[in-house]
């Protein structure tokens, strides 16, 4: 049936549209025929024609009307309606295009920071991590109650214990990490491996791309001399090989079978519990070797991730690790006392960081999102308030009203479309520049999709902002008072003061946003440009730092370690432009580094639980020149103590504040607890020197109590190199490189790196919120003057003839300057009041995120303050300006 | 649009399906026989005839031609289509089971 209408229908649709004019033509005829034959009719009855004429037109009533009715019926002219609205929106937006800039930048600003940051906070915060039913991962860490440490690397008995004695994992697994050399088949390059037991991919529920991954054997002693690729290595190395699985590599002179090549999204990584801090390449298995289930022989050095039985909280698993390690820690108490364990869900593990940053913005970016669509709302309402007289008319000479409708949805609908494209724009830029601008050493995302149910809702909230208070107004006056508006030359009054009253509410709420996000953005300035000022107890200024990492293979024994650094580090200094080169265990500010309790004989032997703890750093020749570190007494390890064990050991200041109350160091004894007990006890380090304090974690945490050996006391086999430059450090990678490759061509330099990068990563999740959260204060700055000055604008434009009568009738410019500031002053006032209190109870949520500023810091609030009200005054004043210039004359003709 | 107030909304479009079913006619000599078939009880202006014509032209149910008039002028001439008998036959049935409807009812005798 439908189809068979469409044969007849068509063709007239088509002749409508295309054939606009004809048709119309035929339309006038049609009726001019008729109204002709009735003239002759009302003529034969007896009328003179003239009468004749008039009668038929009153028969007809309404030619016109009628036509519009024959047009309606055509059923095409919704389109060509909707063009010529459109035409005409276009126009309107084209005479005002001030208005019509700023209505579609905050639409932008709205829609497109919104995007942005609700897409970045999506990818790392809400979207499924790529593990089977990844929400029941967990990882769990040692906490250390004395050092309130939450998240401490695992000892592996502990976890053998946890393993056998807990209810509420259906899966442990142990993870620990090392940079290994990768040899054979081309260039050698230092990896890191990941050593982990063999049921690590099952626990994550992942497969392997290819091959079949790791079986329960592979955790045997002996069957576990397989190996597992990344994708990223797989393609790098292996070109891709899609026979890969079966052969063979070498790691660290150890032959490999390869089982499997990972999945490109697999990127399982906790930075916290690594030794190397940087993303493994190859996943093997390894059993734990007996010695590791005494706790005499091994300290913590793992990662535990475990997945949660099905019905089981994490809350349930707290409690019974709590209960675990209470237990352990009455059965063990020289090693697990004062020891508990933390239960932490991976996706908060993985966010941590930069979660309270992305929830900050978010907040801040809600905040810009209201005051663009108060801004929008304004805007609208102002322009309304200007087309009462022309909707009033439009009305009156006969347009439907459903007409009128359909042209002011298409204007709000262009500046919505408009706005909306800028806003996507902006929202892909924005989610770009958001990861780029992020921490690279907190957040590994190149890539986050653009969400797009996000960019709808923003959209979405915007134009039906736009809509709401842009277009009902004018609708509902356009069908109330159509008599009044035009009696009053387009002035209604009464709707006019109910919109003056809705327009300062939202220019007071606005300001009092502006003022909340002005107020988080100078705390994270201030606390920026305080962290900035910290001395880091070292010059990181011209200071390269790489790590080499001598295979055991290779280099078996302590002595052969201990030189090959001397010499490097000789060779290293020698080089043109290096002024001193020294070896460090661990790369400052890298967040790395060994802790462990030290016993001063001085001091009655406890539990070692009971102990004080100390930061151990292992040091080479030069080292206190080197990085700048000032001795304040004592003096430095000398050649001999460099060379072979002496124990000799310097200690930092805060060892001395914390630990010595007032007793002189020097010569003090230490059993320092990284070597077997008989050892430490037996062949305790002397304090030789006091040395400053190095902020070793961050630059907001303190320096914690140190001790220093020389590399003889406790050899590494990887080691840090720090080389003093005398300019670009960058500059002399090369040379350095060469010095390596002529003691051992096959040993790769890695992390290389300056001091001041790693300082500057240090801070950078810092920076990023500084950055950002000051991005979006300036925006709401400026929307919340822009809103105020429309709104004054506007007042100034309605009083134009009432400013004229008071100068006519004697007024100074001075005075009319008061009448408008006084307007806006009162609009301010109280949004910033708004803004202050307001801004009081929300930064508090921010305290986390500040260093050494309160979240209430009077001088920031009074800050903004001041600068919010000067922006807003001076938006006042362009308006307010034009109020003094108005010409009495001119203003009382214009009414 | 302005519907001829004593005119049962949609008879106006059964009306002129059943006009234009006899023979195709321009919409002056619709207006005429209108009036004179109804004797003039049913009222509709000249000018609303026009838009009701429109729509069932645009609907599908007449189609129209311009040729010569009785008095030998161009005029616009309408014919059923075979949709527009169908509809025809659709609306005269609904118009019976309405009219018997309401026919019996008012029949029914007062207590």
């Amino acid at each position: 049936m439908s189809w068979q209408r469409w044969i007849y229908i068509a063709p007239l649709r088509l002749r409508s549209l295309f054939r606009r004019e004809q048709v119309e033509r035929e339309l006038d005829e049609e009726l001019r025929y008729h109204l002709e034959r009735k003239i002759e009719e009302f003529a034969a009855a007896g009328l003179s024609s003239e009468e004749a004429r008039h009668a038929a037109m009153r028969a007809m009533d309404g030619i016109e009307r009628h036509k519009e009715e024959c047009r309606d019926m055509r059923k095409v002219n919704w389109l060509e309606d909707f063009w010529q609205d459109l035409k005409f929106a276009v126009r309107m937006l084209r005479r005002t295009p001030g208005f019509a800039a700023v209505v579609v930048l905050t639409l932008a600003l709205g829609i497109g920071a919104n995007s942005a940051i609700f897409s970045v906070i999506d990818g790392i915060l809400l979207q499924p991590l790529p593990y089977g039913d990844s929400d029941r991962l967990v990882i769990v860490w040692e906490n250390n109650l004395r050092r309130s440490n939450l998240y401490n690397v695992v000892s592996p008995p502990n976890f053998l214990d946890w393993q056998a004695q807990n209810q509420v994992f259906s899966g442990m697994s142990y993870i620990s990490d090392l940079r290994g050399n990768l040899t054979g088949g081309g260039e050698p390059e230092q990896i890191v491996a990941e050593y982990v037991s063999a049921n690590f991919f099952s626990v994550l529920g992942v497969n392997p791309l290819l091959g079949p991954g790791f079986t329960p054997e592979n955790g045997e002693d002996g069957k576990d001399k397989v190996v597992a690729l990344s994708y990223g290595l797989w393609k790098r190395r292996f070109g891709g090989d899609p026979g890969i699985v079966g052969k063979t590599i070498e790691l660290n002179g150890k032959v490999l079978t390869i089982v499997g090549v990972m999945p490109q999204n697999f990127n399982f990584f906790i930075k916290q519990g690594t030794l190397s801090g940087e993303k493994p390449e190859v996943w093997s298995p390894w059993v734990l070797p007996p010695a590791y289930h005494h706790r005499k022989d091994i300290g913590r050095f793992m990662t535990v991730v475990a997945r949660l039985q099905p019905g089981i909280t994490k809350a349930r698993a707290q409690t019974e690790m709590t209960a675990i390690s209470a237990r352990l820690a009455k059965e063990y108490p020289d090693f697990d006392g004062n020891w508990g364990a933390t239960v932490i869900g991976l996706r908060e593990q993985i966010s941590g960081d930069l979660r309270p940053a992305l929830m900050l913005l978010l907040g801040a970016v809600g905040f810009v999102l209201l005051i663009a669509c108060a801004n929008v709302s304004s805007l609208l309402l102002a322009r309304a308030a200007g087309r009462e007289r022309e909707i009033g008319i439009r009305t009156a000479i006969g347009a439907s009203r459903w007409r009128l409708a359909r042209q002011l949805l298409t204007e709000s609908l262009l500046l919505a479309l408009i706005g909306g494209s800028a806003g996507i724009a902006l929202a892909v830029w924005g989610t770009n520049l958001l990861l780029a601008a992020s921490p690279s050493n907190l957040l590994d995302m190149q890539k986050v999709p653009l969400d797009w149910r996000i960019l709808s809702f923003a959209c979405g909230i915007t134009m039906f902002a736009g809509l709401l208070f842009g277009f009902l107004p004018s609708y509902m006056s356009a069908r109330g008072a159509i008599a009044e508006t035009l009696k009053e030359g387009g002035r209604s009054a009464s709707a006019g003061r109910h919109r003056r009253t809705i327009r300062s509410a939202f220019v007071v709420a606005q300001i009092g946003m502006a003022l909340v996000l002005l107020a988080g953005s100078g705390l994270l300035l201030r606390s920026f440009n305080l962290l900035l000022r910290v001395d880091p107890g070292f010059d990181a200024r011209n200071l390269l730092t790489f790590t080499v990492t001598l295979p055991s293979a290779k280099y078996g024994s302590d002595p052969a370690v201990l030189a090959f650094f001397r010499h490097l580090v000789e060779r290293v200094s020698k080089i043109p432009g290096v002024r001193s080169a020294t070896t460090e265990s661990y790369p400052p500010m890298s967040g790395l580094g060994a802790a462990t309790s030290v016993h001063i004989l001085s001091q009655p032997a406890q539990a070692a639980s009971e102990l004080p703890t100390a930061a151990v750093r292992v040091v080479g020749p030069d080292y206190l020149r080197t990085m700048s570190i000032p001795l304040y007494t004592g003096r430095e390890f000398n050649d001999r103590e460099l060379a072979e064990m002496r124990h000799v050991a310097l200690v930092n200041q805060s060892f001395v504040d914390k630990y010595f109350f007032g007793v002189n160091p020097l010569g003090q004894k230490l059993a320092v607890h990284m070597k077997s007990e008989e050892e430490s006890e037996g062949k305790p380090s002397e304090i030789i020197g006091v040395v400053g304090d190095v902020r070793m974690i961050g630059l907001d945490t303190p320096a914690e109590p140190t001790v220093y050996w020389p590399h003889p006391e406790l050899v590494y086999s990887r080691m840090t190199i720090l080389a003093r430059t005398s300019g670009d450090p960058m500059a002399i990678v090369s040379s350095a490189r060469n010095e390596l490759h002529q003691m051992d061509a096959d040993e790769p330099m890695a992390s290389i790196v300056t001091a001041e990068q790693l300082l500057s990563d240090s801070f950078s999740r810092s920076r990023f919120t500084t950055i950002v959260l000051g991005v979006f204060a300036g925006a709401a700055l400026v929307l919340a003057a822009v809103g105020i000055y429309g709104v004054v604008a506007y007042t100034v434009a309605q009083r134009t003839s009432e400013i004229g009568i008071r100068v006519a009738m004697g007024a100074q410019r001075r005075d009319v300057l008061r009448l408008i500031l006084a307007q806006g002053g009162r609009l301010i006032v109280s949004g910033v009041a708004l803004g202050i209190a307001a801004g009081l109870l929300i930064t508090r949520l921010m305290a986390g995120l500040l260093y050494g500023v309160s979240a209430t810091d009077p001088l920031t609030f009074a800050g903004v303050a001041l600068l919010l009200m000067a922006v807003a005054l001076l938006a006042c004043f362009v308006p307010a300006r034009r109020a003094m210039r108005v010409d009495p004359l001119t203003a009382l003709r214009y009414e | 649009m302005s519907k001829p107030s004593d005119l049962v909304q949609g008879t106006l479009d059964l009306l002129l399906l059943k006009i234009l079913a006899l023979e195709s006619m321009n919409g002056w000599s619709v207006s005429q026989r209108l009036r004179q078939i109804s004797g003039e009880v049913l009222q509709v202006s000249d000018g609303s005839l026009y838009p009701a014509l429109h729509k069932l032209e645009q609907e599908g149910w007449i189609t129209a031609e311009w040729r010569a008039s009785e008095n030998n002028r161009r005029a616009k001439f309408y014919a059923l289509t075979r949709l527009g008998r169908k509809q025809l036959e659709k609306e005269a049935a609904n118009w019976d089971r309405l009219s018997g409807a309401i026919t019996q009812i008012i029949k029914l005798k007062e207590a």
